[in-house]
């Protein structure tokens, strides 16, 4: 990726560009416009008199907007410039650009401005993969008044148009303009590009997918609306509130709204690769944000249980209750290239839909919910029973059925080398991992509350929580590492453990698995010199065969990880320990202008000084965007607790004062109010 | 041929009620074009209560698709999303009753479903 880019989006629409707001993708570079997962522009490049412009500046206006401050020439003579140009752009149905060229000279000048303009419409796993061969027609049409630049492949048909406010010329490569300006004079051109997904007959087929809004000005009365709705929070550390601001918008930009509910967002994974929904990611991001933004767990409940699997399906993976993973819109989906349409290949989604709607009515109170999907519920826990259970042993494992497209790893750490043994080599599938045996646990303990207060079957809740009971037992038996004194990261289907210490043990206390008398030794770990670095905590401990700081899932910190791990620590009544790791986590977003990466190294604190962002990280993504809302939930101990909302704030001195208005539940509104009292020891290595 | 067509329909409607579709009402009408001629499935769903008929009345969402890939679809040899996607079946009014509907078709019969790693198969 280049160095620096300028991202907007609207739901699944974005434009990535350069700092001059020009497009020039090539097959890896991941620029331009793209919507549905697909690349709708791969040029966009302005001259005038055959020259590119330089950027002086740039504002990023809202997520929808930006607006660059260009001037002709190379870097080294531009102080001379007479002539600016401004070119502001927003996204919201269509992609708009206003032209703005001033001329500050005292003589009149002759122009020719002109866009260059094509698309190659990639679909986004071929940018990403790095592999565009089309097997489609890639098509352009001259008309007086627009260029209309299209792609057919059978009945699949995607088009560019654009068009101008002022006559442009456009030709096969774009579009010019000769203009005459006087002295002091401003020429303004407003360019539209709209993509089309077009059916049989050239009738647009977007079936009602559609961004949360359409217009500029729909988009700013509604995210005005999304930042007056949600909790205010104010903190001595300014830093703090710079970063719970930058955390809601950014959660207002990943909003997306599926064409299977109308009118209904959930959160999106994460720009630039991952604009579509996603079960673990969008659940995960819902159970962060519940006290700030609990509508989203409802519509994002809705959602999934409106798609969650019927039928046996090899190639989707899917199963009977299964909730899905990931849903794409684009060419390799539509053609059964990519499963995505959508693919279920994820193990922990299905039991963590429980968990959340479970978490969400504690908040909420929204009963009519919980009795609404009953029925989805249901074949949720049938399918942590009967079609996860692979080995037959009472525990939930995968192995993927769809062998040239499906995931290895279908739990959060999913990338090919991510569970292993000690000695560095790769377990056999199935597999099970530890962190969703847990999240297990918890559906089955949540559920039989659901059962017993909303579904009126008080002796499915006794199944159920002699089910859990059951599992905690051998759980607690068959997991535990003896001469390490913490949980295997997986079991192998032999029942070997992979007996390596990872952050997945800190997920096993927030889902209520691990056994009191083992919570401190699991505890001391977290934040221990193996696994925390003074920032956070690797997702692998240092010491292990294949730790490596940059390790995607080998060492590298994710602060959703984290997030998850602090709040489990607090659940098991560690606040010191969960208030080091919030600490950490929220010093190095500092760095991030409040804005968390995916994942940055696992490099000790004392080392660098400052957080090293991981080298393809995906920014803004949500469940990094949910964390810090999740450490101060964590670290102000909200909870709901019969009806009410109970408050025990446990702060390090550092933070001062915080306090957090208007948080929305089934108490109406209501405040909470911290002050930093906690002297934290120092952490880390 | 149109026998999966016509024995989707049928045990549908012999169905009478799917608790999959338990929260959803509205009608959706199936046009099946070939050349000139169109084939009309119009299915009512009441909270899960289903009723299929062959009239051509205006519905919440109309799909329209060639008989033979609907063929394929009653059979679980396609897919509606991905046939939806590709712009091989098309989707005018609610898309919502479109999704929900989809699911009732059958899996395809080439998959086998979760297997025990050292027993039989789990299905």
């Amino acid at each position: 990726m280049p160095g620096n880019t300028v991202r907007i989006l609207d739901g699944n629409t974005f434009v990535v560009s350069e700092e001059s707001g020009d497009i020039e993708a090539t097959a890896t570079e991941p620029t331009g416009l793209f919507s549905l997962d697909t690349r709708f522009l791969s040029t966009w490049v302005l001259t005038i008199n055959g020259e590119r412009l330089n950027p002086l500046s740039y504002d990023d206006l809202q997520y929808y907007e930006a607006r660059f401050f260009l001037v002709p020439g190379a870097a080294t003579h531009y102080v001379d410039a007479k002539l600016s140009v401004v070119r502001e752009r927003a996204v919201g149905g269509s992609f708009r650009e206003t032209l703005t060229i001033l001329n500050h000279d005292e003589n009149s000048v002759e122009l020719e401005v002109r866009m260059a303009a094509a698309a190659d419409f990639a679909d986004l796993f071929e940018v990403k993969d790095d592999q565009l061969s089309k097997k489609g027609e890639i098509y352009t049409e001259v008309e007086s008044d627009r260029l209309r630049l299209g792609y057919r492949r059978g009945n699949f048909r995607r088009e560019t148009v654009i068009t101008s406010s002022v006559p442009a010329r456009f030709d096969q490569g774009g579009f010019a303009y000769t203009l005459h300006l006087a002295a002091n004079e401003q020429w303004v051109a407003e360019i539209d590009v709209r993509t089309l997904t077009l059916g049989p007959g050239g009738r647009d087929l977007r079936m009602g997918l559609r961004a949360h809004g359409a217009e500029r000005l729909a988009l700013q009365q509604d995210l005005r609306k999304w930042i007056a709705d949600a909790p205010k929070v104010n903190s001595e550390r300014e830093d703090l509130t710079t970063t719970y601001r930058r955390c809601l918008v950014d959660l207002a930009a990943l909003r997306f709204v599926p064409f299977s509910l109308g009118g209904a967002a959930l959160p999106a994974a994460g720009l630039p690769w991952f604009m579509t929904m996603f079960g673990r990611d969008s659940i995960l991001t819902c159970l962060q944000v519940l006290p700030f933004t609990p509508e989203l767990s409802k519509t994002t409940l809705q959602i999934l249980a409106a798609l969650q699997g019927t039928r046996f399906d090899d190639f989707r993976e899917e199963d009977p209750g299964r909730i899905l993973h990931e849903m794409r819109y684009g060419e390799t989906a539509a053609f059964e290239e990519q499963p995505h349409s959508p693919y279920y290949g994820s193990v922990d989604a299905t039991p963590l839909f429980i968990v959340l709607l479970d978490e969400y009515e504690r908040w909420s109170g929204d009963a009519d919910l919980v009795r609404a999907l009953q029925v989805e519920c249901r074949a949720a826990l049938k399918w942590i029973d009967n079609y996860a259970d692979l080995v037959g042993n009472g525990y939930v494992w995968y192995e993927r059925r769809n062998t040239d497209t499906g995931l290895d790893n279908q739990c959060w750490k999913d990338s090919w080398d991510s569970i292993s043994y000690r000695d560095g080599t790769l377990p056999p599938f199935p597999r099970a991992t530890c962190e969703v045996q847990g999240y297990a646990y918890d559906a089955k303990v949540r559920a039989a509350r659901l059962a017993r207060e909303f579904w009126d079957d008080p002796a499915f809740a006794e199944q159920l929580e002699r089910e859990a009971a059951d599992l905690k037992e051998r759980f607690n038996r068959e997991w535990w590492v003896e001469d390490g004194g913490y949980y295997a990261l997986a079991l192998d289907p032999d029942g070997r453990q992979c007996d390596v210490l990872s952050s997945n043990i800190g997920h096993l206390l927030w889902s209520g698995i691990v056994a009191d008398e083992r919570a401190p030794r699991i505890a001391e770990h977290l934040v221990g010199p193996r696994l925390f670095s003074g920032w956070g905590v690797r997702t692998l401990a240092k010491g292990e065969a294949r730790y490596n700081p940059i390790g995607y899932h080998n060492g590298a910190i994710w602060p959703f990880d984290n997030s998850f791990v602090a709040w489990g620590l607090r659940k098991y009544g560690f606040a010191e320990e969960a208030a080091t790791i919030a600490n950490g986590i929220l010093d190095a977003a500092r760095y991030f202008d409040g804005r968390l990466p995916e994942a940055f190294g696992g490099y000790p604190r004392e080392l660098t000084k400052f957080p090293v962002e991981y080298p393809t990280a995906c920014t803004p993504q949500a469940w990094s965007t949910g964390a810090p809302l999740l450490l101060l939930r964590t670290m102000l101990g909200l909870e709901p607790h019969q009806g009410h909302l109970a408050v025990e704030p446990r702060l390090p001195v550092g933070m001062g004062r915080i306090e957090v208005l208007d948080i929305p539940g089934r108490w109406g509104r209501l405040d909470a109010f911290a002050r930093g009292r906690l002297d934290l020891r120092q952490r880390g290595d | 041929m149109s026998e999966a067509t016509t024995a989707f329909f049928k045990e549908l409607d012999r169905r009478g009620y799917e608790p999959l579709l338990m929260r959803t009402t509205g009608t959706v009408r199936f046009d099946l074009h070939e050349g000139a001629h169109t084939t009309h499935w119009l299915v009512r769903i009441d909270r899960g209560q289903l009723r299929v008929s062959r009239e051509d009345l205006e519905a919440d969402a109309t799909i329209g698709l060639s008989p033979a890939l609907f063929e394929e679809l009653a059979a679980g040899r396609e897919h509606g999303i991905a046939a939806s996607l590709r712009g091989d079946l098309t989707v005018s009014g609610d898309p919502r009753l479109f999704v929900q509907v989809e699911r009732l078709f059958p899996g395809d019969p080439r998959s086998r479903g979760p297997r025990r790693a050292f027993e039989r198969e789990v299905r």
